[in-house]
């Protein structure tokens, strides 16, 4: 007697019972629309910040100085041994009339640095990219334990901000999700306990007849996922067009801003507003047929 | 096939519905449970499916404690025992073939057999021909033949009709028996709870009359009231 055998009895059954409660399925499933909606738009807001922190954090990069009379063999020494720090992308050294050479092309328009001075004053550096900007104080920490390092610098101040600011939308946005969650949970609990109420009888005569009870639970669950399945649906398909609308707009008139539009992202994203349906509505219909059976024993 | 031992119900209010029922039932039987309104009939068929279960004593049905089934295991209990009712509970938007073929749907039947069963039990009953009615559409006699289709189309062993004739004029009355006297010559056991004096006088079968919770009389080839 398996679940697959008696799929058909259970469905035709789940239908019957969102058709009987009519207005009260639509505004249930109406709530798990603009509940999944919510969390959808949370998701990809998320996913977009932390784009926009990551591709920040990949420009920020830690300058290190090592001492001006630093050998070249041993510059090429100490650029493999800071590669091989964990976290570090990229090394490249920069030799200080390289560096010279930067300065004066970026400044040099602006003021004539003869009048100010002959000698090139900058030191030889190397300029690290990290993987990540959370590594960012930890890798600027272990260059600058190298002997031959005099000065290590980089924006740790800004990355540290835009990480506390993430990190909060994060725990606030996941409150809210939660609080969101629980409280499609109930309405969709409701609306099925009310088609439970109205299918007492039905559920009586199935004990009566020896039903189990994990027989007589099928149908409520399979009316939640139904219930989750049709808001997910709507729910995606409403994010799918207004995400993409609003992407279009920002790619014309913020171009440089670096927004998710990787369809592989944006179909795990979906995805999980799916199945985020689809366990609300199995979790409901399972918790709303429960207590009645709890009673009857 | 059935045996009650030292059963008693006492419920938390402190009605005591059944005190001390000592009651044995052999296979095939047809016994009449009589007695007035609040005598205990009601709740001695329900012990039997384990709707109730006793305060005290033991409850066995075909040799299964019932008092000791646990919870999972009373829906295999209840495949076993048919049950007809005064008030027939029959699911109203549902018809006449899909409130009986119900009854096997959710035992988990094969297709074939379900339907093969529903029909041969609506023929039994002589209401193969409103199969597609709805209940509304049916008199009260109609209804109760429905209702004990619906009991025995798994073909129980022992069947529990609970004032069966309770909302039926004479006629029907006397139809509705004889289609139980003719269910019970198919070897089901037949237990029925009634106030009706006349079906009991008429039948002259087992009577096992019940007063106050307690067995005044169990008299084979009985009538409703001893003479």
């Amino acid at each position: 007697m398996s679940v697959l055998s008696n799929l058909e009895f259970f469905v035709v059954e789940a239908l019957r019972s969102i058709r009987r409660s009519g207005l009260m399925s639509i505004v249930a499933i109406g709530i798990v629309i603009i509940s999944l909606t919510i969390f959808g738009m949370f998701l990809l807001f998320m996913a977009n910040l932390g784009n926009i922190v990551a591709f920040m954090g990949s420009r920020l990069d830690i300058v290190a100085y090592v001492d001006k009379d630093l050998t070249a063999d041993a510059a090429q020494v100490l650029q493999t041994s800071i590669s091989q720090i964990g976290g570090v992308d990229t090394v490249v050294y920069v030799p200080k009339e390289e560096a010279w050479k930067n300065f004066r092309e970026e400044f040099g328009a602006k003021l004539d640095l003869r009048e100010v001075m002959d000698e090139n004053p900058l030191p030889n550096s190397f300029s690290i990219k990290v993987t990540s900007p959370d590594v960012l104080p930890k890798v600027a920490e272990s260059v600058a334990n190298f002997a031959d390092v005099s000065e290590v610098r980089y924006s740790g101040k800004l990355i540290k901000q835009i990480q506390t600011m993430v990190d909060a939308v994060r725990l606030g946005g996941l409150l809210l999700s939660v609080l969101l969650f629980f409280a499609t949970l109930l309405i969709v609990v409701n609306t099925i306990r009310l088609t439970v109420l109205a299918r007492e009888t039905d559920i009586y005569i199935m004990r009566l007849v020896g039903a189990t009870k994990s027989f007589i639970r099928w149908p409520f669950v399979i009316e939640g996922v139904l219930m989750g399945i049709m808001g997910g649906a709507f729910g995606i398909m409403i994010l799918k067009f207004s995400y993409e609308s609003v992407l279009a707009r920002i790619k014309d008139a913020l171009p440089f801003l670096p927004v998710v539009s990787d369809p592989n992202v944006l179909t795990l994203i979906y995805l999980s507003v799916g199945i985020t349906g689809v366990l609300l509505g199995m979790l409901g219909g399972y918790i709303s047929v429960s207590r009645i059976l709890k009673e009857k024993g | 096939m059935i045996e009650l031992k030292h059963v008693s119900k006492l419920y938390t209010n402190g009605v005591e519905a059944l005190l001390d029922i000592n009651l044995h039932i052999g296979k095939e039987e047809f016994v009449f449970i009589v007695g007035p309104s609040g005598a205990g009939k009601t709740t001695l068929m329900k012990m039997l499916y384990r709707e109730e279960v006793p305060s005290s004593g033991q409850v066995i049905v075909d040799r299964v404690n019932v008092t000791e089934l646990t919870p999972d295991q009373v829906p295999y209990l209840r495949r076993n025992i048919g049950v007809v009712f005064q008030d027939y509970k029959l699911l109203p938007r549902r018809t006449v073939y899909e409130n009986v073929a119900f009854a096997l749907q959710v035992t988990g039947a094969a297709r074939s057999q379900i339907r093969r069963h529903t029909m041969q039990a609506l023929e039994l009953v002589g209401m193969l021909k409103r199969a597609s009615s709805f209940p509304e559409e049916l008199s009260g006699g109609e209804k109760q033949r429905v209702c004990i289709a619906r009991a025995i189309v798994n073909n129980p062993p022992l069947l529990l009709a609970d004032e069966p004739t309770g909302n039926l004029d004479p006629q029907t009355t006397f139809e509705i028996m004889e289609l139980l006297d003719k269910i019970n010559r198919r070897s089901t056991t037949l237990i029925t709870a009634t106030h009706n004096k006349n079906i009991v006088d008429m039948m002259k079968r087992r009577v096992v009359q019940l007063e106050a919770g307690r067995v005044i009389r169990d008299q084979q080839l009985g009538t409703y009231s001893s003479s």
